[in-house]
């Protein structure tokens, strides 16, 4: 029989985590203690912007019953305690959110069920909070904004912390399990707890590799894009490596993994410089848009620029360490117009006015920044766009419009790892 | 700890005290403020020698509470590099320092130097550890020390990389001595070939910047740069450009190895959006008239 699912939390990372077990065919009880918010999971209305999402609750949403009262997880069989923990400016955060709701589950389910920690937590936690009474796991997630979907039902492993790892995992946690068919790797809790900070490591060493020879592609005539793809086709490398030149480290958890491995590896006597190069570096490369606006203006009385882009990445409303909202915040002196399909502009209007299209966002502007890579940019028209401008500056950090359109339209375009126009 | 502006409009201090008012950097700071009509009170060596006993007394004396201070006063490089010269240093920001403790005061500022970071980073921002590695930086690193232990808040620590103008009396390796090589000999010499960049900052620029951090009584630090290196080689060439006749450019033998230092200008970028630094090109062009002109 298949096991009765439940899971607490109903913010990102619960809410796809539980349409995800809903679409794999299993009954599940989608809970939280804010009344306000399982109210308006039932009108339909979704806290996150998450493409897939709400096709996924309207074809699997049956199977789904969100609710407030913990109760309902009594006759669960297994429950994930699945909260966002936020992450704050300065790369730390808090799980207190997982011990509230944690402690919230285990008022209600019944002994025999098994709780499993699905929210990101420091080394250790997890391991302080075995208590007499349901058993405890810990499973990793690796939720990414704007692919959170694809990811949820496709994982490419599950990674799951246990209090003994040489132990079955209990029979309603690895049935669930197997229904995606993929490899389980139980180990330790501590082991799973760091293994998820170590993958984000791997992939922030990824970036910051890529974003240093980026620049030193802008300074000596070299194109990044052209070296990227003979890296890909190394197999010690991949092709699935993080090689896209960015902005720095985008989003908040990335950098708090990075802070988090610092913290660890000070209190152990570890050598932390490399995590402090990945964190300056990052600092660095976030204002390449700001240096390189500061240069094409100079000379420049009261500019006109226009932001593409508030989000911290395509597909997501989220908003921290974007470097579009770095880049209109340290740019002073200018009149901004601002544009992002789905991030709420009201929220920034004391930066600058938001334009309905992108295209209204740079009428009359002196210099346009494309900082966020969201699809639809890709369909501006440099010939469209050049004349609408009252300059001719245009940053295009990921590359998104064609380059020979834009130098044919008169362009002067700035791009990550490549030649400075 | 970046700049942070405690006046976020800017407003002219009650007044201006620049300790080291005569020098190439006082000099500029003191025209600067009399352009901006802000009133100051210009205090040479000659008005006060800081080396003298009792010159804390007669500084504070001179002092009112609601003052800004500007701290130019230095035996730079040229005047010794040894450890005489580096205590004279330290003895000087002593006497400032008993000053504002007995007469304290609004606003400090310190024009210190990137003499105060180590050599090996070639990207230079205000996070780089202050590690200096000769008796000039060690000075500098003190110095700031020691006005911190005095002035808990509304102390601006500022830092420039290499200066260059045409009142320049300093004779060290770089734009001012290659214009005055070129106009006496024709020739400028390089080490090496010039190889090295460097960051080189117009003298009109630290006194723009010096006004602005009076205006928003910015405290914290600041590196004070253009964000854009050029070479050794590369300056000679646009001083050798300025003449009417040939400037011969003579690499010499290199008897070190070559370093770069760039800096990374978000700090400087973001506290004074709409300051634009001087290029090195517009820059040696405008020393140059200066200098041909008088």
């Amino acid at each position: 029989m298949s096991p009765r699912l439940g899971f607490v939390g109903m913010t990102h990372l619960g809410l796809l985590s539980a349409a995800a077990a809903a679409a794999k065919g299993f009954d599940t009880v989608a809970a939280d203690p804010d009344d306000g918010r399982i109210a308006a999971l039932r009108s339909g209305s979704l806290p996150v912007s998450e493409p897939g999402l709400a096709e996924l609750l309207a074809e699997h949403g049956t199977r789904l019953r969100f609710t407030s009262e913990p109760t309902a997880l009594a006759d669960c069989d297994l429950v994930y305690v699945a909260p966002d923990v936020p992450v704050q400016a300065d790369g730390t955060s808090d799980p207190a959110p997982v011990d509230t709701l944690l402690a919230w589950a285990r008022q209600s389910v019944k002994p025999s069920c098994v709780l499993v920690v699905l929210s990101q937590v420091p080394p250790g936690f997890t391991r302080q909070r075995l208590a007499p009474g349901p058993a405890l796991y810990y499973q990793v997630e690796t939720l990414i904004f704007g692919r959170a979907v694809e990811r949820a039902l496709h994982p490419e492993r599950f990674i799951v912390g246990c209090a003994d790892p040489t132990a079955p995992l209990p029979p309603a946690l690895a049935s669930f399990l197997a229904a995606f068919a993929c490899p389980i790797l139980p180990m330790r809790f501590e082991s799973a707890e760091l293994a998820k900070i170590s993958i984000n490591l791997v992939l922030v060493a990824q970036l910051s590799i890529t974003n240093t020879i980026a620049e030193i592609c802008e300074g000596i005539g070299a194109e990044w894009n052209e070296i990227a793809p003979a890296l890909r086709l190394d197999q010690r490398i991949g092709k699935h490596a993080y090689l896209g030149a960015g902005l720095g480290i985008g989003g908040g958890n990335l950098l708090r993994d990075v802070a988090t491995a610092r913290r660890l590896a000070a209190e152990t006597g570890g050598d932390d410089a490399v995590l402090r190069s990945f964190e300056a570096n990052s600092r660095h490369r976030r204002d390449w848009a700001l240096r390189a606006l500061s240069r094409a203006l100079a000379g420049t009385v009261q500019p006109r620029v226009a932001i593409l882009g508030i989000a911290y990445k395509q597909d997501t409303a989220e908003t921290l360490n974007s470097p579009g909202l770095a880049l209109a915040e340290a740019v002073g002196g200018a009149t901004l117009r601002l544009h992002d399909p789905v991030v709420d502009l009201t929220a920034f209007a004391a930066l600058g006015s938001a334009a309905g299209d992108p295209l209204a966002a740079c009428a009359n502007c002196d210099a346009v920044a494309i900082m966020t890579p969201w699809a639809i940019y890709r369909g501006i028209d440099p010939a469209a766009l050049a004349p609408t401008m009252r300059g001719r500056v245009l940053l295009d950090p990921y590359g998104m419009l064609d380059g020979a359109a834009c130098a044919a339209a008169g362009l002067e375009r700035h791009t990550l790892g490549s030649p400075a126009p | 700890m970046s700049l942070v502006h405690q006046s976020a409009d800017p407003a002219a201090p009650q007044r201006v005290v620049v300790i080291g008012s005569r020098g190439f950097v006082g000099g500029a700071i003191v025209a600067e403020l009399a352009r901006a009509k802000i009133p100051s009170l210009a205090l040479s060596s000659q008005d006060l020698d800081l080396l003298a006993p009792g010159a804390d007394t007669a500084l504070a004396a001179q002092l009112l509470p609601d003052d800004a201070v500007v701290i130019v006063s230095a035996l730079t490089p040229d005047r010794g590099k040894d450890v005489a010269t580096f205590m004279k240093n330290l003895r000087m920001v002593e006497q400032i320092c008993a000053a504002l403790q007995a007469q304290p005061v609004a606003h400090v500022v310190n024009i210190g130097s990137d003499a105060v970071y180590a050599d090996e980073p070639s990207l230079v921002d205000e996070s780089t550890p202050v590690t200096p590695m000769g008796f000039h930086g060690m000075m500098h690193a003190a110095r700031e020390t020691m006005l911190r232990a005095v002035v808990a808040n509304n102390l601006a620590l500022l830092r420039p990389s290499l200066l260059y103008g045409a009142a320049d009396t300093h004779n060290g390796y770089g734009p001012n001595r290659f214009r005055r090589t070129a106009q006496s000999d024709g020739k400028i010499t390089l080490f090496g070939n010039g190889e090295e960049k460097r960051d080189h900052v117009a003298i009109g620029d630290v006194a723009t910047l010096v006004r602005l951090v009076l205006q928003h009584r910015s405290a914290g630090v600041l590196n004070i740069a253009t964000g854009s290196s050029a070479s050794f080689r590369g300056a000679a060439e646009l001083v050798a450009a300025q003449f009417d006749t040939p400037v011969e450019i003579i690499p010499q033998k290199r008897g070190g190895p070559i370093t770069h230092r760039h800096f990374a200008t978000g700090a400087l970028l973001r506290a004074f959006p709409e300051f634009r630094p001087t290029t090195l090109a517009d820059g040696i062009a405008a020393a140059h008239r200066q200098m041909r002109d008088g």
